[in-house]
């Protein structure tokens, strides 16, 4: 086995790696703000938030991320009247899909408030946007965040499907080299454990925030 | 001061008031008692509008509950509410709790709502745990906090959903002693409760519900002693030992 | 439109099994698995928690990729050539393998949890009335389980068959592969991609209809507070 073919290529790898995190961050960036007003519409009574969020949410998550990642492709030059890149596509399109499953983060973490606490805050006084603002968000936010942190570590791996559209991210550079070293075992190797490593620490942090943030109540 | 009309309500299919009539005058405290899913907790609810009700009215001093020109946050902050699970919230301190609907909703300024959240402590007798978060507590003291939490808005009724059901034997005795301070003080109370000692001791009326309506009420020793209706015996023999 | 209706079904239908046929494999490895994570000797929970992390922690694209680029390599020479010359349809396995060890690790984590939600009282008294070990997990734990984990289940099944598009990156004919090749055909792109999101929808809509049948007729009322 020839390791040294990982050192040989390692400015590649890099290069890859770097914009494997830079393709989370931006979907990271852009999925978590519209995740939050997807979840909160599902939550909401007027109907014109409600239906045009469920159906999102609902649609988004019967199909995979490969196929969202096509659409995108075929779609960005059309509404944009120009041709787009695969790394914009692809950002584009990981947005997309992502916030529809921030979306249910959020909901289902605000809906793990009790009754209860609405109705101790509305008893008081308090207006339905304060009980929301001081009382059931504090709460919801402070349970959400290990699940959000594994959402965003499930993304960091996702990003590995921009490797359809060619987008030059960290597999993809692992299959170009290896298409011109031929070492498979040692390349897809080392790119296994780069991300175990990755997301295994992503998920010890996780389980910390968990046990944490379970000291309320 | 409360007005109970005919009030009906549904559950889709199911009804769980029935007509309920009932008046309540300024300073009483009455005792609402009867088997679960007698539609006590949801009429108390229908008081301060936390619930709603498709049939009759209720008029709170002088104030239609339901009525659209009525703005309900108003009404509420007039209407204390203590619930059978607390419901403190469990990321802020006991004072913030005390404290957080007189800085929002009354306005106060936070020196002037800390000193009259201390002394709402003080005279629910736990002083000393202003500072600590609800889940520090014993359920008594929870409860006790969720009193003060209740006076703090200065209403002119209190209303107890089942205040001691959640608690051990030995800190009921201290949650029901605020209570009958409170009864002592003039408050207009209405208490849903299986606690007999303390409707004898301080209730100015019994009521006793099941399914949806009211069957009996009494005003003396005489509803323990010689309830009227079938249904109010076989309750009291149940529960009194 | 002829050959390309014959594609997208050919696509369906390879879509179908190797999902079903990874499911299965998924579901008996998951159980293994999954009740390693709370057996008794430590080093069985070790394992399974190895296995666990192993699987879900690389992305299963590169899963992927080391079941068909690099694990042939691994295998001694002659086991190769055989595979070669004798399996007829290497890519489809190794993305058999790598989707159903890969959902297997996931599949084991909701059997874990179901097994530890279940509170240790209920063992205590089925132990207390006699039960063996056996029986108390055959007539009290199983069925509790089982009832707690069908709906993540469920989203573990759905998940395969979204995941099985995974395999399109090693010329697997199953239909998100085949909308592409139709597409390179046609240059109707947009169509094909729509058609092949109808097909996974329609494939979700039938899973959580079918299962939402199930849970029905298997539920214990106010077993499971929704």
């Amino acid at each position: 086995m020839d390791w040294d073919v990982i050192l040989r290529n390692l400015p590649f790898l890099l290069m890859g790696l770097q914009t494997t995190f830079k393709l989370a961050i931006v979907a990271a960036a852009g999925a978590f703000p519209l995740g939050i007003l997807l979840g909160l519409s599902r939550l909401s009574s007027k109907w014109w938030l409600y239906y045009p969020a469920s159906a999102y949410v609902h649609l988004i998550r019967s199909v995979p991320l490969i196929l969202v990642i096509f659409w995108f492709f075929f779609l960005m030059p059309i509404i944009t009247g120009r041709p787009v890149g695969s790394f914009t596509s692809a950002a584009v399109a990981f947005i997309i899909f992502e916030a529809a499953y921030f979306a249910e983060i959020v909901r289902a973490g605000i809906q793990s408030i009790s009754k209860g606490q609405v109705m101790a805050g509305l008893s008081t006084g308090l207006s339905h946007i304060s009980t929301m603002r001081h009382i059931v968000l504090p709460q919801a936010i402070r349970n959400m965040i290990p699940v959000l942190v594994t959402q965003v570590i499930v993304l960091f791996q996702d990003t590995s499907l921009a490797y359809v559209i060619g987008v030059r991210e960290f597999l993809r550079w692992t299959s170009l080299v290896d298409a011109r070293e031929f070492r498979s075992i040692e390349l897809y190797a080392t790119a296994a454990v780069v991300y175990f490593i990755i997301c295994f620490v992503g998920s010890t942090i996780t389980r910390r925030l968990e046990k944490k943030g379970g000291r309320l109540r | 001061m409360i007005d109970i009309n005919n009030v009906s309500k549904w559950y889709g299919k199911l009804q769980v008031l029935h007509n309920v009539t009932e008046k309540i005058e300024r300073g009483q405290t009455v005792v609402i008692c009867g088997p679960s899913g007698s539609g006590k907790s949801t009429l108390l609810r229908c008081i301060n509008g936390l619930e709603y009700f498709q049939q009759g009215e209720i008029i709170v001093d002088g104030i239609s509950v339901q009525s659209r020109s009525t703005n309900i946050y108003e009404l509420r902050a007039d209407i204390g509410m203590v619930f059978q699970h607390f419901e403190l919230y469990p990321h802020m301190t006991c004072l913030d709790n005390i404290t957080l609907a007189p800085r929002k909703v009354r306005k106060k300024l936070e020196e002037e709502a800390r000193t009259l959240a201390m002394s709402l402590l003080e005279r629910v007798g736990i002083p000393e745990q202003a500072h600590k978060y609800p889940g520090e507590l014993s359920g008594g003291q929870k409860q006790r906090v969720a009193i003060a939490r209740a006076l703090a808005m200065k209403p002119k009724i209190m209303l107890f959903d089942e205040p001691t059901s959640a608690l051990d034997p030995e800190m009921i005795k201290e949650v029901l002693d605020v209570m009958i301070d409170l009864t002592k003080g003039g408050m207009t109370m209405i208490v849903v409760t299986h606690e007999m000692g303390f409707a004898r001791e301080v209730a100015d009326e019994i009521i006793f519900m099941d399914e949806g309506r009211i069957i009996e009420r009494g005003a003396d020793e005489s509803f323990f002693r010689n309830p009227k209706s079938e249904r109010t015996k076989q309750f009291l023999s149940k529960i009194l030992m | 439109m002829h050959p390309y209706g014959g594609w997208m079904l050919q696509g369906i239908f390879t879509t179908i099994h190797l999902s079903g046929i990874g499911w299965i494999i998924a579901l008996i490895l998951g159980v293994v698995v999954g009740t390693s994570r709370v057996f008794p000797v430590a080093f069985i929970r070790f394992l399974g928690t190895a296995y666990v992390e192993l699987f879900r922690n690389i992305p299963l694209l590169v899963q992927l990729f080391i079941w068909y680029f690099a694990v042939p390599l691994v295998l001694p020479h002659t086991a190769r050539l055989w595979m070669y010359e004798n399996v007829p349809n290497v890519e489809y396995m190794a993305a058999l393998a790598a989707l159903s060890i890969y959902t297997s690790s996931r599949v084991g984590e909701q059997i874990r949890s179901g097994l530890q939600s279940i509170p240790k009282e209920q063992y205590q008294a089925a132990l207390s009335t006699g039960l063996s070990q056996i029986q108390m997990y055959r007539y009290v734990v199983i069925p509790y389980a089982a009832r707690i984990i069908i709906p993540p289940l469920t989203g573990e099944f759905i998940g395969i068959f979204k995941n099985s598009s995974l395999a399109l990156t090693i010329a697997v004919s199953e239909v998100t592969f085949m909308s592409q090749r139709i597409d390179s055909y046609t240059f109707h792109g947009i169509e094909a991609v729509m058609g092949a999101s109808g097909v996974y929808i329609i494939i979700c809509l039938t899973i959580m209809f079918f299962m939402g049948f199930i849970e029905s007729r298997v539920s214990v009322p106010g077993l499971i507070k929704r």
